[in-house]
């Protein structure tokens, strides 16, 4: 399973996930280097030694045009951000409407049912976590609940989680997009053993999907 | 003189143990607001460096999963309900009545009340862990089912729900006493926009505080009665509603967060003039900026639950990141103040700049996981605790620290050692820096949050390590402020009523002052009278 | 004044948000808390126009000295008073006895009832 820092987007999904992330994280940093620099270049530029030696400096404190502007130039940019955001968003929040798999997953103090309807059903233990096994390019719709407490789906490889929450099924949707095994963990505080909770996704190709459905199969 | 009648009695002098417990003056409840908050934050702060200690290798068995638990929920909701929030509480007692030039508070036993409860509070959440079961471990946040009685059985739980109760209604009580002082008690000539910027949060926190903490209150209540008197209200199985908790909570929660940090606003901005040798820039941005903050802080609880499918995402998300725009124009208001100033970097404004640099960064990933997309991945993940700590620990701590060093002076008529403070404030710095920044990468990586232990995977090992190594050397820096506090005290060098040359009215009376606050006040003609007595050839005066 | 318009602004502000996010949102439990803080910052407003018509105080004149607050008794207020650390130890009873002890409970109650005749008695 992966081992590095970042983690590699593994769905359609995530890559929108992906770029909403480069972007704030560049906007971010940039605003950060802007305001630190203005901070230390004030303090280093204007430092004096000693307490109350010398004139005072100018008493100035107010400059009107200045405190429009950086009230205006910020709101431009968060409401640019803004737009952004909300289409990022429906673009990974949609739902299908004939998803090719379905999978109730549920959450429990602590560990995972994976039912795929009309498939198999994988029951994790602890001596064994559950493996959620998703074919390469198709549309998987997961109905996410829980039967105690809150717990949360999260795979960071898809740069996505969703909360689930008793009494309260949420579904999304997967288009994996890259082979591979990825680490699972649940991300809402559920108790004891929330740190143990852990699971797996390995997606596969069409034809490894179908075939490990039929052998599964019960 | 203060027009007000007095009773003519001695203030308590330090080892009247009656006169500290029946002392209904501003000062000495101040006082005692920021020694018990300083006492819970070194309890609060130990509980972390256990946790730090257990999370520094993999699979670490040295703290169990049940004692762990307790440790984090102890550690949030002491730093929120008992340390960052009282602490400002109690500072806000001893200067808010100084800086406007009143007497004491409007009521002051029902200030003093509302400080007892607080303490009584306190110590309520913490006797839970004496019970069998442990004290509360469900998080600061006791989301429900977790919380509820089939899952949490413990007294412990109830508990903390009653010591977080009891806190809740004393701190609604003390908003009413500033609200109430703020706008009645002001010495003539004493106009609103003439008060300290730090008056002006207080009563912005003040608003804040009747707004959210009901909300609170009755989540309490429902989690009550749902554990003890057959309620559901949370219970799905009964037609009850679990993310009804998350709402309720959360309505309070986020405005919450703002009270702990507003005061904090108010700290800099009286201390950064002072070492700039100018006056606050854009006064009235900054007031502005102060109710802009509160106001939308009402309307964003549920960006804390973005991931639960449940929400209106793109509602919360547009007022969340507007939140940004008043607070970058404070941001830019303090580097304006500092600007073309005159810049003395003392330890209150070295700790100044350490908020500053640490807040921005706090700031800015507030901005990004305030976009839903983002926060599918980062919530309760340690990019969030990042987050959180940089705006709670980077900011208000280090502003409490700014704080301490700056009136410390006023409050107790002993400065604190500069070369010591320095030390305090690197330690501190580079401390905090060290263990939080990794903490953004863990949670980019995959961490989650309230985990006791994580596998030996990727930089998980080296990353935590790393924070905890951090968090000894802000043990250190908090060493260091605690020598400094004996040092200084021991060393008794007296000290004049404005010994930093600064703006206020607390700086014209003596140091501590007297049980009356004032034998004389100057003229009131600016946000900075006493500025303007020493310095009569540039104050605004009648010109301005 | 000031409180006036911070007051009224609020209110405003806060029902705008309030319909705002049951028109967007159609969610019951947020609307109806924002809504309850609504009416409760309108309630406030309003109580402060009535009570901005009649207020005149010496700390709002701009160009007052104290000279000018001087003579005048505007109350008396304790500085020491046992009643706050005996409320707040009878509501901890309370508190701790709903959760530990009914016996507990019952004694915070009493000494409530106490503290609050002797607050009652104090204030005369």
């Amino acid at each position: 399973m992966h081992g590095q820092m970042w983690p590699s987007p593994a769905t359609a999904q995530a890559s929108v996930l992906a770029n909403d992330w480069l972007l704030f994280g560049t906007a971010g940093l940039a605003v950060a280097v802007i305001v630190w620099g203005l901070i230390l270049f004030s303090v280093f530029r204007w430092r004096r030694k000693g307490q109350t030696e010398g004139p005072l400096p100018p008493q100035f404190d107010s400059n009107n045009p200045l405190e429009i502007a950086w009230t205006a130039i910020p709101l431009l940019i968060v409401l640019a951000l803004f737009v952004y955001t909300y289409r990022a968003e429906a673009d990974v929040e949609r739902l299908a409407p004939k998803p090719d798999v379905i999978v109730d997953v549920n959450a429990y103090q602590w560990n995972w049912t994976f039912a795929y309807q009309g498939g198999p059903t994988v029951q994790g233990s602890f001596a064994d976590p559950p493996q959620l096994v998703l074919p390469l390019g198709e549309t998987v719709r997961i109905v996410l609940t829980s039967s105690d407490v809150d717990h949360a789906f999260w795979v960071p490889d898809f740069l996505f989680k969703r909360d689930a929450i008793p009494g309260h099924p949420t579904s999304f949707d997967l288009n994996p997009s890259k082979l591979g095994t990825y680490l699972g963990r649940c991300a809402e505080f559920c108790g004891f053993d929330h740190a143990l909770m852990d699971f797996s996704v390995r997606v596969v190709s069409s034809s490894d999907f179908n075939r490990w459905r039929s052998a599964h199969h019960t | 003189m203060s027009p007000i009648a007095e009773q003519a009695v001695a203030p308590p002098g330090r080892s009247d143990l009656l006169g500290w417990l029946t002392s209904t003056d501003h000062k000495r409840i101040g006082t005692l607001y920021v020694i018990t908050s300083l006492g819970f934050f070194l309890v609060a702060g130990a509980l972390a460096v256990v946790m730090r200690t257990q999370l520094a290798r993999p699979n670490s068995t040295l703290v169990s999963p049940h004692a762990f638990n307790q440790l984090f929920t102890l550690h949030g909701t002491a730093m929120i309900f008992l340390v960052v929030a009282p602490f400002a509480v109690g500072l806000a007692n001893f200067l808010i009545p100084l800086q406007i030039g009143a007497p004491d508070m409007a009521f002051p036993r029902l200030n003093a009340t509302s400080y007892w409860m607080f303490l009584f509070g306190g110590l309520t959440v913490f006797l839970g862990a004496l019970t069998s079961e442990g004290a509360a471990d469900s998080g600061w946040t006791a989301y429900a089912p977790l919380s509820e009685i089939k899952i949490s059985t413990g007294l412990g739980q109830d508990m903390w729900i009653v010591g977080v109760f009891l806190v809740s209604v004393a701190t609604i009580l003390t908003a009413i006493n500033f609200i109430t002082t703020t706008f009645i008690y002001r010495a003539p000539g004493m106009t609103m926009w003439r008060i300290p910027i730090f008056a002006w949060e207080m009563v912005a926190t003040s608003l804040l505080i009747f707004m959210a903490f009901p909300s609170l209150a009755a989540a309490l209540l429902l989690l009550f009665v749902d554990r003890h008197l057959g309620g559901h209200a949370f219970d799905p199985s009964y037609g009850g509603n679990a993310v009804l908790w998350q709402h309720l909570f959360w309505f309070f929660g986020h405005p919450e967060v703002y009270v702990l940090i507003l005061p904090y606003f108010g700290v800099v901005s009286e201390i950064i003039p002072v070492f700039s040798r100018k006056p606050i820039f854009g006064y009235t941005g900054l007031v502005i900026a102060a109710f802009a903050i509160a106001g939308l802080s009402m309307g964003v609880w549920a960006h804390h639950m973005f991931t639960t499918g449940a929400v209106d995402d793109p509602f919360f998300s547009f007022l969340s990141f507007m939140i940004a725009v008043p607070t970058g124009v404070k941001f830019f208001n303090w580097i304006g103040t500092m600007w073309r100033g005159s810049i003395s970097l003392a330890t209150p404004m070295l700790f100044c700049v350490g908020f500053l640099m640490n807040f921005l960064l706090g700031g800015v990933t507030g901005v990004m996981i305030a976009s839903p997309p983002i926060d599918f991945h980062a919530e309760d993940s340690y990019f969030i605790v990042a987050h959180m700590h940089y705006v709670l620990g980077g900011g208000s701590l280090f502003a409490i620290f700014a704080a301490l060093f700056f009136w410390w002076p006023k409050m107790f008529g002993v400065k604190l050692d500069e070369r010591l403070g320095k030390l305090c404030f690197w330690l501190l710095f580079v401390g905090f820096n060290v263990t939080f920044f990794p903490m953004h990468l863990l949670g980019i990586e995959g961490m989650p949050r309230r985990v006791f232990t994580y596998p030996d995977v990727g930089s998980f090992p080296l990353l935590n390590s790393l924070a905890t190594a951090g968090s000894y050397v802000m043990l250190a820096g908090v060493v260091a402020f605690a020598w400094n506090v004996v040092v200084s005290t021991r060393k008794r060098d007296p000290v004049g009523p404005d010994p930093w040359e600064a703006n206020s009215l607390e700086w014209w009376t003596s140091s501590p002052p007297p049980e009356h606050n004032f034998d004389d006040l100057p003229p009131i003609r600016s946000a900075r009278p006493v500025f303007d007595a020493h310095h009569p050839e540039i104050a605004k005066g009648g010109a301005g | 004044m000031v409180a006036l318009r911070l007051f009224i602004s609020s209110a405003v502000f806060s029902s705008v948000i309030a319909t705002a996010y049951w028109i967007f949102s159609k969610e019951p439990t947020g609307t109806f808390l924002l809504g309850v803080m609504s009416f409760g910052l309108l309630f406030v407003a309003g109580y402060t126009i009535v009570a901005e018509r009649e207020a005149d105080l010496v700390g709002d004149r701009p160009e007052a000295r104290p000279v000018d607050a001087a003579g005048e008794l505007v109350g008396t207020y304790s500085i020491r008073s046992p009643l706050p650390v005996w409320t707040a130890l009878a509501v901890s009873c309370v508190g701790l006895g709903i959760v530990v002890s009914p016996a507990v409970a019952a004694l915070g109650v009493v000494a409530m009832l106490i503290a609050g005749v002797l607050f009652i008695l104090q204030s005369r």
